[in-house]
């Protein structure tokens, strides 16, 4: 019976099927138009221009009239590899951003287990709430509230730990201690709204399960073991791979923000470097071309981190 | 069908792209307008050189009583300070008696065009690269205007100032050969950017709390050694000056960008015989870096710092909380520029300090860095140095633009835009001077006497020196004249101008400015706040990477300029 059906379905439509079936569906298509025609305009046509990164960048000339950049166009390439604060900024950019995965990605599946372990509603909603409103603030805020926290002379952590008699703890201007107050940070800023998409695959589990294992005698602990954790599986390994995808990525703001000239050693990351030498210091191609490198060093660990889940067994996400 | 519309839309929107990221076309505009009437100036060699020999300028034909017959319309930059409670940078008070001026006098019709003050140079550069810059375009960074003009994107002034010279009178009066041409290639003799001038070019001064020295007894400290006496005594006396707030004192306060705001004492342990050579050589770094004495300048900050005479937020915090702090009165000394104290009117931190603490509570101007031979050297910039302009190829009237400029050169127009309406802005006093007042709504300076708007000219400069040097002292009310005064005659004592070494482009410095400010301020953060026992390792391995990144390739290259333009010379006349 499938068999037959599929074979239906392989059967090459004839120009009178396809005449009905354009003219049954063409607005669909026409709908489909818009956000085609925003890809290839916003996301695909400005893709010609990274012939920037292997050319001489000029203001006056167009892309194609711009000279070609010494070393077969890899002049830019060789140029930030050797420069050793590029190195830097590519360790700091990679140790960062897999130190907030590593810390940053169980806290909200975390979050969201308890949180579906709560029966008081209001509860349950308010904390749900109250996690997520941070995600709304920008970095800067997000700077001024730590500023207030965490400065060595009047910061409010600082006043309490010396009248308890301690020593004042750098959170801002050591380069050590800034890395874990940066992950920390981000962490507090995107759990509560990163934990939405998790409460909503738990929600989408189907209670017979855990009536079954109720039956059974299961305690919640093993409920939330051996029914929650393998219903959302999926959800954790699809957001894990698009985390894995963002590894060589950094935001801007967010380090930008937290910046000083104390912690620069750990501190500058690709995007500050880029906006340093690149924008400010306007070596167009010189940018262009950490960015092509970025972007195709964050396909690859899509990929690999894509072609990892299918082999242990996971759908992936393409 | 559908395809073929398809990839109609998709090639024009392709096209309207590649046309809208490539502006000018490099489609210069014919310099100078009509010129056919004038004879070509001839412009001998030594000009290029900057000597003072009479210019033989022309005229524009297309002008009639130096109006143009059809109205014309020119965009100019102007910064947008975002002021609290300012007027509105592109109309005001002082907008509108410009774009009135120049339509009675030349026909002129005149658009400002906002950028941010404190990001100028990136919006600058945005606007260039998208091809919408304003036909007169000002910034503080040279190195911009040289990569644009490299790449084509910006007009060569030379033939115009000189063709157009007749209609120019007032900008060439005040400007002069020296601001004119400081630009000026001696290699081709291109000219990309007009220097406005400086009317006054005071850079520095330290400030000390008087109030504090007279609590504990105090003369105003005139050395080193005994600024540091004072300031240990702040440290030592922070409950009798603060009570409560005791733990809030800050002795001397620097921000992160410690190389200005300790500038006067470094600059101090350089040596006093310094030639111009070496000043050139290491004058990349305004903040004198790589200067012969500034690790051990250093190494001293280094000491009060860890003797708990500066601030510890200094690194994290930013320059409006230090503001307050000042303003709070927790601050007993610190440097910064000549006027900062008595900026901002009722929100000056002067008049914050008597508002908050106390009729005699303010900060006065001491002159107590003195070199190893016991002088008081304020290393300054010349006149010129300050704002450039210049105008982009996409600047389709550069005759009307530079009109612009000499209308704004004017002696009578500069003064309107410095001192604004009596009883508005200002009053006289009995001996004529200005006395200025807190302006409201559209009459309100956005920057100090106008200076963004008076572009060729930064600083009070009225018809006389004697109302100048009077009215200046005037110009901060709430703040008492005197104050002013005094830090102006600091400011003045021992000054020595940059000179122009006429050497223009170090390719070693192309695009690395940025760079190398940022690890200039983190050896200086780094050094100042390290423990004592870690700073020369400190020192030297930041100073290694400062010089392998690129400083000694400038060094290099400008000893080798110098020396291939002055041999063995090392002054300059």
């Amino acid at each position: 019976m499938a068999k037959a059906k599929s074979e239906n379905a392989k059967k090459p439509m004839t120009k009178q099927d396809l005449w009905i079936y354009v003219k049954r569906y063409w607005q669909l298509y026409l709908l489909l138009l818009a956000p085609m025609i925003y890809f290839l305009v916003f996301k695909y046509s400005p893709m010609y221009y990274v012939l920037i990164a292997f050319k001489k960048y000029s203001i006056v000339q167009k892309v194609s009239e711009m000279p070609w950049a010494k070393n077969n166009g890899f002049e830019y390439f060789i140029k930030a590899f050797k420069n050793k604060d590029f190195i830097n900024a590519l360790r700091n950019t990679v140790l960062l951003n897999l130190f907030d995965l590593i810390c940053g990605f169980p806290v909200p599946i975390i979050f969201a287990l308890l949180l579906n372990e709560l029966k008081f509603k209001f509860f349950k909603k308010t904390v749900q709430t109250v996690a997520y409103m941070p995600h709304f603030l920008s970095w800067i805020i997000i700077y001024g509230l730590a500023f207030q926290l965490f400065a060595p002379t009047n910061g409010l952590i600082n006043m309490i730990i010396e009248k308890l008699g301690g020593q004042t703890i750098h959170f801002l201007d050591d380069p050590n201690s800034w890395v874990k107050t940066y992950i920390g940070v981000g962490i507090w800023q995107s759990f509560g709204w990163n934990s939405i998409i998790y409460l909503a695959a738990i929600s989408g589990i189907s209670p017979e399960l855990y009536e079954a294992a109720s039956v059974d005698g299961a305690n919640r602990f093993q409920k939330m073991w051996h029914i929650t954790l393998p219903g959302i599986r999926p959800t954790i390994v699809v957001l894990l791979i698009l985390a894995l995808g963002n590894i060589m990525g950094s935001g801007f703001d967010r380090v930008f923000a937290f910046q000083n000239n104390l912690v620069m050693k750990n501190a500058e990351v690709i995007s500050t470097f880029v906006y340093k030498y690149g924008i400010k210091g306007l070596q167009f191609s010189l940018s262009t071309a950490i960015g092509l490198f970025q972007s195709i060093a964050n396909v690859i660990f899509l990929l690999f981190a894509n072609w990892f889940s299918r082999k242990m067994g996971e759908r992936g996400i393409m | 069908m559908k395809n073929k519309v398809l990839s109609i839309i998709l090639t024009g929107t392709m096209v309207a792209s590649l046309a809208a990221c490539t502006p000018g076309g490099g489609e210069n505009p014919p310099a100078g307008g009509g010129t056919e009437a004038t004879p070509i100036p001839t412009v001998d060699q030594n000009t290029y050189s900057g000597s003072e020999e009479e210019i033989v300028g022309g005229s524009s034909s297309e002008l009639v009583d130096g109006k143009f017959a059809e109205t014309r319309h020119i965009t100019v930059e102007i910064y947008d300070r975002g002021n609290d409670g300012g007027s509105d940078p592109t109309n005001n008070m002082y907008t509108d008696y410009i774009k009135k001026g120049m339509m009675e006098d030349h026909n002129v019709e005149v658009e400002f065009v906002k950028v941010p003050r404190w990001t100028e140079t990136e919006e600058i550069n945005n606007l260039l690269a998208a091809g919408t810059a304003p036909d007169i375009c000002l910034t503080y960074s040279y190195p911009t205007i040289q990569t644009y003009a490299d790449m084509g994107g910006v007009i060569d002034l030379q033939n115009l100032v000189v063709d157009n010279k007749n209609d120019l009178p007032n900008l060439w009066k005040w400007l002069d050969q020296t601001n004119m041409y400081w630009d000026k290639s001696v290699q081709d003799g291109t000219l990309w950017a007009l220097e406005g001038k400086r009317a006054n070019n005071n850079r520095i001064v330290t400030y000390i709390r008087k109030d504090w020295l007279d609590t504990l007894g105090l003369e105003e400290p005139t050395t080193r050694e005994e600024f540091y006496n004072c300031i240990c005594a702040f440290r030592d006396n922070a409950d009798t000056l603060l009570g409560k707030d005791a733990k809030q004192m800050v002795p001397f306060s620097v921000s992160s960008d410690v190389g200005w705001r300790a500038a006067l004492l470094i600059e101090s342990f350089m040596d006093p015989d310094i030639t111009d050579k070496e000043l050139y050589v290491n004058g990349f770094d305004d903040r004198k870096l790589t200067q012969n004495g500034t690790k051990e300048a250093i190494r001293l900050l280094n000491q009060w710092y860890n003797e708990d005479l500066m601030w510890k937020d200094f690194a994290i915090a930013d320059s409006s909380t230090e503001d307050d702090m000042m303003k709070a009165g927790y601050v007993g000394a610190f440097m910064h520029n000549w006027d900062y104290p008595f900026r901002n009117g009722e929100d000056s931190i002067n008049a914050n300090l008597q508002r908050n603490i106390g009729e005699d509570a303010k900060f006065v101007a001491i002159d107590c860095f003195e070199n190893s031979k016991g002088e008081y050297v304020k290393y300054c910039d010349s006149t010129a140095g300050d704002r450039k302009i210049f105008f982009p190829t996409t600047n389709d009237e550069p005759l009307a633009s530079l009109l612009y400029l000499d209308w704004i050169s004017d002696p009578v127009h500069i003064e309107y835009l410095q001192v604004g309406d009596e009883g508005v802005t200002h009053e006289k006093t009995a001996d004529g001077a200005y006395t200025f007042m807190a302006a409201t709504g559209d009459a309100i300076m956005n920057s100090g006497q106008n200076i963004d708007m008076t572009i060729t000219c930064n600083g009070l400069h009225l018809s006389t020196e004697e109302l100048t040097l009077a009215s200046l002292a005037n110009n901060y009310p709430p703040c008492d004249p005197a104050d002013v005064a005094r830090a102006n005659e600091v400011a003045n004592n021992g000054k020595k101008p940059t000179k122009n070494a006429k050497i223009t482009s170090i390719e070693a410095e192309t695009g690395m400015g940025e760079a190398l400010n940022g690890k200039r301020d983190i050896i200086y953060d780094t050094c100042m706040s390290c423990a004592p026992e870690e700073f020369d390792a400190q020192w030297d391995e930041l100073m290694s990477d400062y010089l392998i990144s690129g400083g000694q390739d400038i060094i290099d290259e400008r000893t080798e300029k110098w020396e291939a333009q002055y041999g063995d010379k090392v002054t300059l006349d």
